[in-house]
C-alpha cells in the first residue's frame, strides 16, 4: 500500500483523527488528508518543529519516536518509524492509545517502492515444480 | 424492597455528586515524548518544555 492509500484508509477508519500527514525521511510530504498542499505543508512544518523541540528536551541525543501533546481544544500526535513520520491532529480528549495504534498501523502499512517491486516480481515468477 | 431502592438512589446520587464536585475539572493537558532508547518523559503544564511543545501544537491545531 502506498502512503496516499494508507492515509486515506486511516481517515476512513479513525473517527478521532481530524487531519494527518505522512512525511518521508527528508521531511517532504508523502501524503496528507488535506487537499490543500499549503495546509499539508503547514502541518508538516509544525510536525518537524515539534520533533526538533522534543529532541532538544533530552539531555542525551536520542531519536524521537513519539510525541503526544494534548490541549484543551485538541491534540497533536507524532510517530516515527523506519525513517518515516506520521502526524495527526484530533479533537479534545482523544483516546490516545487508539489514535497511536491507528497511526502506527498506517505507518507500518506503507511499503517501500523496492518492497513493492519484490512483491510484484514474486507474483509474476512461477513456482518451481508447478506447471 | 423500599429500603433497597432508597439505597440504590442514594448511591447513585453520591456517585454523581462526587464526579460533579470532586472529580477532575476540565480537560487535562499533558505532553509526552518517547525516544528510540525506550526512555520517555511526561511534561506537566507550566513547565518550559510543555509550553514549548504546546505552542507548536496550538499552531498545528489552528491550521
Amino acid at each position: 500500500m502506498d502512503a496516499v492509500q494508507a492515509i486515506r484508509e486511516l481517515a476512513e477508519l479513525s473517527s478521532q483523527i481530524e487531519s494527518a500527514v505522512v512525511l518521508s525521511a527528508d521531511g517532504s510530504v508523502l501524503a496528507s488528508t488535506h487537499e490543500d498542499p499549503t495546509r499539508a505543508a503547514a502541518l508538516a512544518s509544525s510536525t518537524l518543529e515539534l520533533v526538533g523541540a522534543a529532541f532538544e528536551l533530552n539531555a542525551q541525543p536520542q531519536e524521537v519516536t513519539r510525541v503526544e501533546v494534548e490541549l484543551e481544544d485538541g491534540a497533536l500526535f507524532v510517530l516515527r518509524d523506519g525513517g518515516r513520520t506520521i502526524a495527526a491532529t484530533t479533537g479534545s480528549q482523544p483516546t490516545s492509545g487508539l489514535v497511536v495504534y491507528d497511526l502506527r498501523t498506517c505507518l507500518q502499512g506503507i511499503e517501500e517502492p523496492e518492497q513493492k517491486k519484490k512483491k510484484r516480481s514474486a507474483i509474476r515468477k512461477p513456482k518451481d515444480g508447478v506447471e | 424492597m423500599r429500603r433497597l431502592i432508597r439505597l440504590a438512589v442514594l448511591i447513585g446520587l453520591a456517585i454523581w455528586a462526587w464526579r460533579r464536585f470532586a472529580g477532575p475539572s476540565g480537560p487535562q493537558q499533558r505532553a509526552g515524548v518517547s525516544y528510540a532508547d525506550g526512555s520517555s518523559i511526561v511534561l506537566e503544564p507550566g513547565s518550559a518544555g510543555f509550553e514549548r511543545l504546546a505552542s507548536i501544537a496550538r499552531t498545528a491545531l489552528r491550521q
